[in-house]
């Protein structure tokens, strides 16, 4: 009981520290602000911006608001990160595998992509592929081009999309209930396996109904997919869809640095899978392939999720390089406008507020996972 | 290599918000440190590059040097450090440095923030592009569609989003912060324009494998009078401006670094003008007094630094790689047609 007591005590002494401190720091900030004729406001958020950013998923324009600016680049860092997030954990698992297998050749090539990427500042590694990119591809004049389908040059890539309509809207309806057919059948799937020992196939009767349902309205002649070709157009191509060249660089950049950071991960999490499991599932005939995606790879991931889901954080706090490049992100977006509305603590603190909140949420995603993979275990 | 680190840069603005201002300690700090903290560009051929010897020099670095040489009798106590542009007028708003001489545009909206004030405008530039001769473009008009690499965080894209949208016309911008990476954008063809100031744009010319190959555009889209910062501080203030007229006087009265130690050995026999830009016992000994300077403060300026036309022709004019001729043009003297007018010291 003693004990409890006192820890109370340091508890409630760090806790008042901390109050205090925060309550010293506001005060003396108001109080200086005050001083200085500045007044903490929000209200500039919503004045016309002035500027233009170099891409966006949402129509903005220098005519924009300040917050809808913002708000586009808010959604340029989300849609870099999560590129990033995957691109990472496809290299770093390859990798990482890789690394562990056993097979000379392949430990060390894994090995020496892992000690390059983790022993260079990651800004180094994003210049020296931007110039190396830019250079090497040709201006948008020249673009290589396969078969007069996709363009490559060193602005962008650039691609046919599918022009709005109801067969765009169509087709985003059976992506989206893809996946929940998927799950729904699966869960009926084990059920009956369940009770008669069989499972039924659920993956490609669904798939091959998605497809189905999904080219029905053009086949039938009722929604057709109306195509937007790119088209040299005087500076620059006209229509169609684009990725520019600094977006492909960033994903490529950062997946390639912390991909290595991540093999060293699964890496880690491969060794502490007990070697009587690789033992046991050479013995009962499988192949290196089969151990590893249904022995090895399930168990490890529980040691490796936590550590994981650092790595996400850290691969989203830096998608803000990107303003190296002049990728449109949160920082640079907020960079531009303290410089023309010199409202420094307001705009670092929506940037520190909307970067605690992305990463609130990849935290919590990750610890979902975590408690869903831990109870496998159970 | 320069990127912004945010959260510095905030805690930077933080402290420098929650310790006291006052009016006038900072020329007392400068005194007390025997030295002046001048923040410059930190890679712009002709304004401020660092030599062998990783000494900044330039057209901005000597109006450091100006500063220094005013208030502390000597020029090579201005401490030149180089800085990106966003972070130069936080620090400066973080009290984290004296004064910037680093072709920071005077704006209404800056001058308005409490914490820094524009002194003197050195160099009045204006904003244009630069293209590639290939593109066969001879005015910004032709350029619907065009892609425009520019400046992250600067007042170009300000700029060039007013004037494309005026005209109706199509653009994209690259807004590159790394100085390299948006060169390299512009000389391999990723932009097809590139848009700065017109002063910094022939600078950036000079890098270009072949420079021939670049022409910038007639049209200038911008004002932007190119100012010395400085803390708050009312005779640090009137130190640099004053310091800045003494350089224009000299000019307009013909003493250079060169035959200022004549003239101020003959001093009795000089016109009256003369006298009382040098002499302790006239306006510029009288002036020095009031702010709190050396008493041969413009004595100091003129030998250390030169007069406004040496700065330039030393490191923007005809003799150097810019070649920029300065006659004829917004920043010769008023009396050769320019802007630059000398107020009287007297």
């Amino acid at each position: 009981m003693r004990v409890l007591r006192s820890q109370f005590f340091w508890q409630a002494v760090v806790v008042g520290t901390l109050v205090w401190l925060g309550y010293v720091l506001a005060s003396n900030i108001e109080a200086n602000l005050a001083k200085s004729n500045i007044k903490l406001s929000f209200d500039f958020l919503s004045g016309q911006a002035g500027f233009d950013i170099s891409e966006s998923l949402l129509s903005v324009s220098s005519e924009s608001s300040y917050a809808s600016v913002i708000l586009a680049g808010v959604i340029n860092t989300v849609t870099l990160a999560i590129c990033c997030i995957i691109g990472a954990t496809v290299i770093g698992v390859l990798m990482g595998i890789l690394r562990s297998s056993g097979h000379y050749l392949g430990e060390r090539v894994a090995a020496f992509y892992i000690e390059i990427t983790r022993n260079l500042p990651k800004l180094l590694i994003l210049l020296a592929l931007y110039l190396a990119m830019v250079t090497a591809l040709p201006v948008v004049r020249e673009s290589w081009s396969l078969f007069d389908v996709i363009h490559i040059s060193n602005r962008a890539v650039y691609f046919p999309i599918i022009a709005q309509g109801a067969g765009l809207y169509w087709l985003f309806l059976m992506v989206a209930l893809w996946p929940v057919a998927l799950v729904l059948l699966g869960r009926v799937a084990a059920r009956a396996q369940d009770k008669t020992g069989k499972r039924f196939p659920v993956f490609w009767p669904v798939t091959a109904g998605a497809l189905l349902l999904i080219a029905a309205p053009a086949l039938l002649g009722l929604a057709p997919y109306t195509l937007s070709w790119p088209e040299l157009k005087g500076f620059d191509f006209a229509g169609g869809g684009r990725i520019s060249v600094q977006f492909c660089v960033l994903v490529l950049a950062l997946s390639i640095y912390h991909g290595g950071q991540v093999a060293e991960l699964v890496r880690g999490a491969i060794q502490s899978v007990p070697v009587g499991q690789f033992e046991a599932a050479k013995a009962s005939g499988l192949s290196f392939g089969q151990m590893t995606r249904l022995v090895i790879l399930p168990q490890a991931i529980r040691a490796a999720v936590p550590s994981m889901g650092n790595q996400y954080l850290n691969i989203t706090k830096n998608t803000s390089i990107g303003l190296a490049v002049g990728y449109s992100d949160l920082v640079s977006v907020m960079t531009t406008s303290i410089n023309q509305t010199f409202r420094p603590i307001e705009l670092m603190t929506v940037s520190m507020c909307v970067y605690l909140g992305i990463c609130l949420i990849v935290s919590w995603l990750v610890n979902v996972y975590n408690a869903r993979v831990m109870a496998v275990r159970a | 290599m320069k990127v912004r680190f945010v959260l510095p840069a905030a805690f930077a603005v933080l402290a420098g918000l929650s310790t006291q201002v006052q009016a006038g300690p900072v020329m007392d700090q400068i005194k007390t440190d025997d030295s002046l903290v001048c923040l410059v560009n930190t890679n712009s051929p002709g304004f401020s590059v660092p030599d062998s010897q990783g000494v900044y020099q330039g057209f901005n670095t000597d109006f450091c040097r100006m500063a220094a040489a005013a208030i502390l009798g000597d020029a090579n106590k201005a401490d030149i450090r180089g800085i990106g542009f966003s972070d130069s007028m936080k620090t400066i708003v973080a009290e984290g440095a004296h004064i910037a001489s680093r072709s920071i545009t005077r704006t209404g909206t800056r001058d308005a923030n409490p914490g820094m004030r524009f002194v003197a405008t050195t160099f009045y530039d204006g904003q244009g592009f630069m293209i590639p001769k290939k593109l066969g473009v001879a005015s910004a008009a032709d350029l619907n569609g065009a892609t425009v690499c520019a400046e992250e965080g600067s007042t170009t894209l300000l700029n060039i989003a007013d004037w494309f949208g005026d005209r109706g016309i199509e653009y994209r911008v690259e807004n590159i912060a790394d100085k390299s990476a948006r060169l390299q954008a512009f000389f391999s063809g990723k932009c097809d324009v590139m848009a700065s100031d017109r002063t910094a744009l022939s600078s950036d010319r000079l890098l270009a494998e072949n420079p021939g190959d670049y022409t910038i555009l007639p049209e200038v889209i911008s004002n932007e009078p190119l100012t010395i910062l400085s803390r708050p501080d009312a005779s640090l203030e009137t130190a640099i401006y004053w310091a800045f007229q003494v350089m224009l006087n000299a000019e307009a009265m013909g003493i250079t670094s060169e035959n200022v130690d004549a003239i101020m050995a003959d001093l009795e026999n000089q016109p009256k003008g003369i006298v009382r830009l040098l002499s302790a016992e006239s306006a510029a000994g009288e002036m020095a007094q009031q702010i709190g300077l050396p008493a041969d403060w413009s004595y100091q300026v003129i030998k250390q630094v030169g007069n406004y036309a040496e700065v330039y022709e030393r490191h923007l004019g005809t003799e150097t790689t810019f070649g920029m001729d300065r006659s004829g043009t917004v920043n010769a003297l008023s009396k050769d047609g320019g802007l630059l007018y000398p107020d009287p010291i007297r």
